[in-house]
């Protein structure tokens, strides 16, 4: 896999959710409702014989209101849910990619960032992929 | 003298490469023993007899024309030509190359994981162990 087509892939499958601006790498500033494919938390080599297979764990930092808006809490659900128009797990998991063979949404953490001083409620999301070694 | 990882390992089947798919192999070298304790023994005495190896692989699964099902499920119940280079492909690097008869294919399919497959064959005849 190359990494940067993978996150180049995963960010504009990403990107077919209305009103969602995506990143295919950190930025260095950034205008909530937006989210960001992350670099990496684990990539691990030879998942099979003679550079058959890799895999990787690709985190993406969703960003929305802040923290103490309930509209917020409202419009993070709609990214998190595991169906819908702007399900996360549902459109990244529908795509078709040729960046790698297989993607699947695992998890979600929330955690609270801190952009130019506000407080803004993020989802992390743990992507599973799996492609070929060379 | 080195120790050798095993990510290079390659593996073919009646002359299909499964390496690329394959992430665990085994190839077992035994042979029967008989008893021949006779009077007057006070503990077990054994003959070698002939040999008997087995082979296992598996690994993940793949949709592809070449990949393990398109492959292997076909094979079950006949025999074929195992190929296993445990260090690799390159020269003086050993292989064991036997006739197998494929006895399962098995495929798994966990909720939270890939499909995985794994193949169990039992070798008839001779394995002819060269450097390749």
């Amino acid at each position: 896999m190359n990494l940067a087509a993978v996150m180049d892939a995963v960010s504009t499958r990403l990107d077919t959710i209305a009103n969602l601006r995506c990143f295919a790498y950190p930025p260095a500033k950034l205008t909530p409702p937006a989210a960001v494919v992350s670099y990496p938390e684990t990539y691990t080599f030879d998942e099979t014989y003679g550079r058959g297979s890799d895999r990787m764990t690709l985190p993406i930092v969703l960003v929305v209101g802040r923290v103490s808006d309930r509209s917020a809490r409202d419009e993070l659900g709609a990214y998190c849910n595991g169906t819908g128009a702007r399900s996360v797990k549902a459109v990244l998991q529908s795509g078709t990619y040729t960046a790698f063979d297989s993607l699947r949404v695992v998890s979600i953490d929330f955690d609270v960032v801190s952009i130019a001083g506000v407080d803004y409620l993020a989802a992390l999301f743990d992507l599973d992929i799996f492609g070929p070694g060379s | 003298m080195a120790f050798v990882h095993g990510k290079n390992t390659y593996i073919s089947l009646n002359a299909v490469d499964l390496s690329a798919f394959t992430n665990t192999s085994e190839f077992e070298r035994g042979a029967d023993s008989h008893d021949v304790t006779t009077y007057g023994k006070n503990d077990h005495v054994f003959s070698g007899g002939l040999g008997n190896n087995r082979a296992t692989m598996g690994g993940v699964y793949d949709n592809g024309a070449a990949g393990p099902r398109d492959t292997i499920e076909p094979l079950v119940g006949t025999v074929v030509t195992l190929v296993r280079r445990p260090e690799g492909t390159g020269s003086g690097l050993p292989q064991d190359s036997v006739s197998v008869l494929v006895e399962k294919y098995v495929e798994s399919s966990p909720v939270a994981d890939m499909v995985t497959w794994s193949c169990e064959m039992q070798c008839s005849d001779a394995v002819t162990s060269t450097n390749q």
